[in-house]
C-alpha cells in the first residue's frame, strides 16, 4: 500500500515536472514571439519613415506637378499584390486557430500575369527543394553545379518580372522617373512584407499565449 | 560692356530692374534657413515666415497647416510679383518674361493629359496646376484623345503651338507617348528661348546663353539617369537632348549609350565645369546629384546680378525664388515627418 502511494506520488511529481517544463517552453516561445514582434515593429517604423522621406525627396527633385495624388489612376485594374490567408493543419490533422498570412507580390491578372502567381510559388518551392537537396544529400560536384545554376536562374527571372511590374506601376508618375521615386517604391514594398511578418508573428504570439494559459491552468489543477 | 545698353536700357527696363533687385534682397538668408531648420512644427515655420515677406500670405492660414499649403502660399507670392512685372513690361521684356513661364505651361498640359488618362476629375487637376502656367483653354485639354487633337483643339492658340511640330502623331496618348511629348516640348521650348535670347544680343545673350546651356546639360543628365533600365531606346533618348549646351554634340553621343550612373559620371568628368559637381558624389551614388546641380545653378544665377542692364536678372530671380520655395517645401516635409536630421540633404543656401 505504501509502495503504491509512493509510486503514485513519484508519478505525480514526474507529471508535474513535465508540465512545468512544458510551461517553461511555452513561456520561452511566447517571449521569443514578443521579442520578434517588437523588432519587426521597429523595423516597420524605420522602413516607413525612410519611404515617406524618399517620396518627399522625389517630389522635391521631380516637382510637385509630377508627384501628386491627382496622378493616381482610377482606372479599373487587378490588384498588383495579394494577401492569402489560410489556417495550417496540425500534426494530428486538425486545423489551427491561428491564421497564416502569405503575400503574393506583383501578381495582377492583367495580360499574362495570371501565370506569374503560380510561377512565383513554383519557383519558391523549387528553390527550397534545391537548397534542401544540397544541404542534406551532399551530391557530386557536377550535379551540384547544375542544381546551383538552376538555383541562381530562378531568382533572376523572378526579380526581372518584379522589376517590370514595378516599372509598370510607377508609370502613373511618368516613364522617366527619378531613382528616388523608385527607392521610395522599394521601401514601401519592404514595409508591406514586414507588415505581413508582423501579422504572422502576432498570430504566433496569440497561439503561444493561449498555450501558456492552458498549461498554467493544467498545472494549477 | 557689350554695346550701349547703359545708355538706353533704363528707358524701358530701369524701373523693373530696380524692382527685381529689390525682390532679390528679400530672398531668405542662411540665418533665416537656420532658424527654419530648428522649427519643431509647421506652425513654428509659419511663425518664422511671418517675419519675412511671406508673412501676409500665411498669416490667415488656420492650423493645422500642411506642407502643400505653405508651398501654395509661397508660390502665390511669386505669381503676384511676376504679374506685377509682366504688366509693367514693354517689348521685348514682356516676351522674355512670358518665355520664363512656358516650362510651367508644359508641365500643366502634361498633368491635365495624364490625369485625364487616369480618369481623374478635371477640376481636381486644375487645382494642382502651377499658376504661372495657366492659360484660358487649359480645361479643354481633357477632351483630346491623341496629340493631333490636343494641338488642333487647344494648343494651336497657345504659345506652345510652335513646339508641337516635332511630336504630332495620331497615336492614342499613353504613358510613354506623354513622357516623350513632355520632353520633346521642353527641348523645343529651351531651343526657342535660346534663339530669342541670342536675337536680343548684348549682355542678355551672353548671360542667358550660359544659364540656358546649363539647363540643357542638366536636363540631358537627368533624362539619361531616369531612363536607365526603362524601355526608352538609345535613339529615343538621344532625340530628347537639346541641340545646344556644353555637352552638345559629343557629350550627348556618349550619354546616349550610358547604362549606369558611373558611366554618366565618366562622361561628365571630361567637362571641367561639371567636374566639381561629380567629385562631390561617391561612386554609384546619384542621391546628392540633384543638390549638387541646384548649388551650381544658384551660383550661376547669383552671378548674373553682378552685371547691369540685361534681362538675365529677371530669369535669375524667378529661378532663385523657385529654389527658395523648394527649400521651404523640403524643410516643411522634414519637420512634418520628424526627420530634422535630414533637413540639410536638400536645402541650398542662396546667400
Amino acid at each position: 500500500m505504501e509502495e503504491e502511494i509512493e509510486a503514485q506520488i513519484s508519478d505525480l511529481s514526474i507529471t508535474k515536472k513535465k508540465t512545468e517544463a512544458e510551461e517553461e517552453d511555452q513561456t520561452l516561445i511566447f517571449l521569443d514571439s514578443v521579442d520578434d514582434y517588437l523588432i519587426l515593429i521597429q523595423t516597420l517604423s524605420s522602413t516607413l519613415r525612410q519611404g515617406w522621406l524618399e517620396l518627399a525627396s522625389a517630389r522635391h527633385s521631380m516637382g510637385a506637378s509630377r508627384v501628386n495624388t491627382a496622378l493616381l489612376s482610377l482606372n479599373h485594374r487587378s490588384a498588383a499584390t495579394k494577401l492569402d490567408l489560410h489556417y495550417p493543419h496540425n500534426i494530428d490533422g486538425s486545423i489551427t486557430k491561428s491564421p497564416q498570412f502569405n503575400l503574393c507580390k506583383w501578381t495582377s491578372t492583367d495580360d499574362n500575369n495570371s501565370s506569374m502567381e503560380k510561377e512565383n510559388i513554383e519557383e519558391d518551392e523549387q528553390l527550397k527543394e534545391n537548397i534542401n537537396s544540397l544541404e542534406s544529400e551532399n551530391q557530386e560536384s557536377s550535379l551540384e553545379s547544375s542544381k546551383g545554376s538552376e538555383t541562381v536562374a530562378s531568382p533572376h527571372k523572378t526579380e526581372n518580372n518584379f522589376q517590370k511590374e514595378r516599372a509598370k506601376v510607377l508609370k502613373m508618375f511618368g516613364t522617366l522617373v527619378s531613382p528616388k521615386l523608385r527607392a521610395s517604391q522599394l521601401s514601401f514594398e519592404t514595409a508591406l512584407e514586414t507588415l505581413v511578418k508582423v501579422a504572422n508573428v502576432r498570430s504566433s504570439i496569440l497561439e503561444a499565449h493561449d498555450a501558456l494559459v492552458k498549461d498554467t491552468k493544467n498545472l494549477k489543477e | 560692356m557689350y554695346g550701349f545698353e547703359a545708355m538706353t536700357f533704363n528707358i524701358h527696363g530701369g524701373y523693373l530692374e530696380a524692382i527685381v533687385r529689390g525682390h532679390r534682397s528679400g530672398l531668405l538668408t542662411a540665418a533665416d534657413y537656420n532658424n527654419l531648420c530648428q522649427c519643431e512644427t509647421l506652425d513654428d515655420i509659419k511663425m518664422h515666415l511671418s517675419a519675412t515677406e511671406y508673412g501676409p500670405y500665411l498669416q490667415n492660414e488656420p492650423s493645422p497647416l500642411h506642407t502643400t499649403t505653405i508651398v501654395e502660399k509661397c508660390t502665390l507670392k511669386l505669381v503676384d510679383e511676376y504679374k506685377h512685372m509682366l504688366c509693367q513690361a514693354t517689348e521685348p521684356l514682356s516676351t522674355f518674361l512670358e518665355y520664363i513661364t512656358y516650362g510651367h505651361m508644359i508641365d500643366n498640359v502634361v498633368l491635365i493629359v495624364t490625369g485625364t488618362l487616369h480618369e481623374r476629375d478635371v477640376q481636381e487637376l486644375l487645382e494642382k496646376c502651377h499658376p504661372l502656367g495657366m492659360f484660358d483653354s487649359i480645361a479643354t485639354l481633357a477632351v483630346a484623345q491623341n496629340m493631333r487633337e490636343l494641338y488642333r483643339l487647344v494648343l494651336v492658340d497657345t504659345p506652345l503651338a510652335p513646339y508641337f511640330s516635332e511630336c504630332i502623331t495620331s497615336e492614342d496618348l499613353d504613358d510613354m507617348n506623354i513622357e516623350i511629348m513632355r520632353n520633346t516640348l521642353y527641348k523645343a521650348y529651351l531651343e526657342d528661348f535660346y534663339r530669342f535670347c541670342q536675337k536680343l544680343g548684348g549682355a542678355t545673350a551672353e548671360i542667358m546663353s550660359d544659364l540656358l546651356a546649363f539647363e540643357a546639360d542638366r536636363r540631358a543628365v537627368n533624362i539619361t539617369i531616369n531612363s536607365i533600365g526603362t524601355e526608352l531606346t538609345r535613339d529615343d533618348r538621344r532625340k530628347l537632348y537639346s541641340t545646344f549646351g556644353l555637352l552638345y554634340p559629343y557629350g550627348h553621343e556618349e550619354l546616349a549609350v550610358c547604362e549606369d550612373i558611373d558611366q554618366v559620371r565618366g562622361v561628365m568628368e571630361k567637362y571641367p565645369p561639371y567636374q566639381p559637381i561629380f567629385s562631390k558624389l561617391s561612386y554609384g551614388e546619384s542621391q546628392m546629384l540633384d543638390k549638387a546641380f541646384y548649388e551650381e545653378e544658384v551660383k550661376r544665377l547669383c552671378l548674373s546680378f553682378e552685371q547691369q542692364f540685361h534681362y538675365g536678372v529677371f530669369f535669375a530671380y524667378m529661378r532663385l525664388k523657385e529654389q527658395e520655395i523648394r527649400n521651404l517645401m523640403w524643410i516643411s516635409e522634414c519637420v512634418a515627418q520628424n526627420q530634422k536630421s535630414r533637413v540639410h540633404d536638400s536645402v541650398v543656401f542662396i546667400f
